[in-house]
């Protein structure tokens, strides 16, 4: 794979429904070879957007490319592209093992190919004891697991995920991480879509989506440091306000509350420097959070 | 632009649709006693009143006891004949339901193949004459009949009786209304499933999705068809004259027809609800108009096209010739199998058309 080109680029993309510009010049790179979560409120494109990307929708407007090809001849290399909807799409009067058997035979895998890959996947979504169990009387969340592993059958070069973790409990979430972060070890893109903040921190790249348009994009801590957001390091002295006076000298951001001493935290480095000026009693590392990134970052637009 | 089809990926397709089927036990339960429970339905319904039942009687002398019996049977209106060839001719020509011929050697029944309810009833009525004769076998002038001694023989007539004109008629009807309905259903449910949202984003074609679900279809139209047909033949005494694979063929034809039109108006319908209602739209004129109940000459000149438009006129038509006249696939090629299969290929294009539609 090729690491410098990104694996989708879109430039002022325009999509309109009726007189409702859903897509309003959105442009951005998703590099090749990362994990980036698209974010957003409901309504704010993102679905919309993986649909043009896998051209379910055509653009009115900007220009796209996927895997290196203009967006029109996106339906050339489906065989390398992984879709997972918000819809499951499987088969409820179908086993677990039939629905991937099926996927399995579109993109022409077959024998023993075959069964490692479901073997393999189906280990990975934890659904190996429930192969025979036909897919509708699964539950919500094995449904969804079943679902990401028949789009993960054939390998694709870029997976698409629109919500995969929706209803998928936080052990299994944990799992989906690692096994997305070997995908991209490999080279592979993927692209999620979320409304949870936590799987955005673990993505590579982030890229925050208002009305259409790409409203902040970055790695997480880009995001944070756009916002003005820094992990800040509480310290309880016994001498608060000698000791921030101490550090502003240093030239720290310091600030005292209530007896306790908030530093902000250019970088996680700078822990070691602040605790050879200050001896504390007790102290706690306080991570800003991505939620509070946008809520600046939309408040400020 | 898209690669070529492969016969392959649609093979996928048709396995699924098949294991899906398979497993659809109310389904299958439909597809093979439904069109039972109908040919019955219709069996009765058409297979003539009861009573005033027209009896031909050759009296050739030897069995007064068993004439006087049948002469007495309260539904029969007899109609006294001089000779066998009167009798088998009338009930050519569907003036007569039956005939019974007493002549000393033996006594013979004439029996008209196409309704079997009043044929029971006078073949019930001759052996309840022969009982009551073997009884008297001692009166002077009454000779014992044994049962061996009747012979029953079946009249097939040109003006056939209602049900076998039906029948084959019913057949094409059967096959086509569960295809229909089981397709659309089947493509609404892709729909809402996300599942062809999927196939769209993946190497799988439209044609061949749709080529897919006519092969998985087609394995259930044969064992619907066969079954219709064994129905048909041996229960209500339809002939087959022609090959019973000529007749499938022309089932599995119009099965791929009705599977297709029925992924076309999948498009029209959002639930599996709304596909009910296209019946009345689909279903009915194709009933009232493919001249299955009276010939198409009886259709208003007005409304005739129509029914040169719909499938199930070539299907009735073609299986009637097949069954009822001994008519091979040559004969039926023009106008029947030609309009058929062009029926079949104008939606399979309409449909996987519509599908793309659908994307955007």
């Amino acid at each position: 794979m090729n690491r410098i080109h990104p694996a989708i680029s879109a430039r002022a993309v325009v999509k309109s429904f009726g007189r409702q510009r859903v897509l309003d010049g959105l442009t951005v790179d998703i590099p090749s070879g990362v994990t980036y979560c698209l974010l957003g409120s409901n309504g704010s494109g993102k679905t919309t957007f993986i649909r043009t990307v896998v051209r379910l929708l055509h653009l009115d407007g900007g220009e796209m490319t996927v895997l290196d090809r203009p967006v029109s001849e996106v339906d050339e290399i489906y065989s390398r592209i992984g879709y997972m909807t918000q819809h499951k799409a499987l088969y409820p009067d179908l086993t677990v093992e039939e629905n991937m058997q099926f996927y399995a035979g579109l993109y022409g895998i077959g024998g023993q190919k075959r069964k490692e890959k479901i073997g393999e996947l189906l280990a990975m979504v934890d659904l190996s004891g429930h192969r025979s169990r036909l897919a509708g009387a699964l539950s919500g969340g094995m449904y969804q697991r079943l679902s990401l592993a028949c789009t993960l059958i054939h390998e694709p070069d870029l997976l698409l995920l629109d919500e995969p973790t929706v209803g998928v409990d936080p052990r299994l979430r944990q799992t989906f991480w690692e096994y997305f972060g070997r995908l991209t070890e490999e080279g592979k893109t993927v692209l999620i879509t979320t409304h949870l903040m936590d799987e955005a921190e673990k993505c590579q790249r982030v890229g925050y989506m208002r009305a259409g348009r790409m409203a902040a994009e970055g790695s997480p801590e880009e995001i944070l440091r756009l916002a003005g957001l820094f992990p800040r390091l509480k310290l309880w002295l016994a001498q608060p306000d000698r000791d921030a006076a101490l550090l502003r000298q240093e030239g720290y951001e310091a600030e005292v509350s209530e007896g306790i001493v908030q530093v902000r935290l250019e970088s996680h480095a700078r822990i070691k420097e602040i605790l050879a000026l200050v001896s504390p009693m007790d102290m706690r590392l306080a991570e800003p959070r991505l939620e509070e990134a946008f809520l600046l970052l939309s408040e400020g637009a | 632009m898209s690669p070529s089809p492969s016969p392959s990926r649609a093979g996928v397709v048709a396995l699924r649709v098949i294991r899906q089927l398979k497993r659809d036990r109310r389904t299958i339960g439909l597809i093979v006693f439904a069109p039972i429970v109908l040919m019955v339905l219709f069996g009765y319904a058409l297979s003539g009143d009861m009573s005033g039942v027209a009896l031909g009687l050759v009296d050739g002398g030897g069995h007064d006891a068993m004439r006087d019996h049948i002469e007495s049977v309260k539904d029969f209106s007899i109609l006294h004949l001089g000779s066998e060839s009167d009798a088998e001719k009338l009930i050519g020509e569907g003036r007569l339901d039956g005939a019974v011929v007493l002549l000393p050697a033996g006594v013979r029944v004439l029996l008209d193949a196409s309704s079997l309810q009043i044929a029971a009833a006078i073949q019930a009525a001759v052996q309840a004459a022969a009982v009551a004769e073997s009884a008297a076998k001692q009166t002077p002038g009454g000779m014992p009949v044994a049962e061996s001694t009747i012979v029953t023989r079946y009249i097939f007539g040109y003006d056939l009786e209602m049900m076998d004109t039906v029948g084959p008629a019913i057949l094409g009807l059967v096959v086509f209304f569960f295809t229909f309905i089981n397709a659309a259903i089947a493509f609404i449910r892709e729909r809402s499933q996300g599942t062809l949202e999927k196939f769209m984003v993946s190497p799988l074609s439209r044609v061949e999705m749709v080529s897919g679900y006519v092969l998985g279809f087609s394995l259930f139209t044969v064992l619907q068809s066969a079954t219709t047909l064994f129905v048909v033949t041996s229960g209500f005494g339809v002939p087959l004259h022609g090959s019973s694979l000529t007749a499938l063929l022309v089932v599995l034809i119009l099965g791929a027809g009705a599977l297709v039109l029925g992924c076309f108006f999948s498009n029209f319908a959002r639930s599996e609800f709304q596909v009910v209602q296209f019946i009345p739209l689909i279903i009915t004129p194709q009933i009232v108009l493919c001249g299955i109940w009276w010939p198409l000459q009886s259709v208003p000149e007005i409304i005739r096209p129509f029914s040169y438009m719909l499938p199930l006129t070539y299907a009735a038509h073609a299986l009637r010739a097949v069954m009822l006249k001994g008519a091979g696939i040559a004969d039926i090629l023009y106008p029947d199998l030609l309009a058929l299969g062009l029926f079949f290929l104008i939606f399979f294009a309409l449909a996987t058309m519509m599908l793309r539609r659908e994307v955007d």
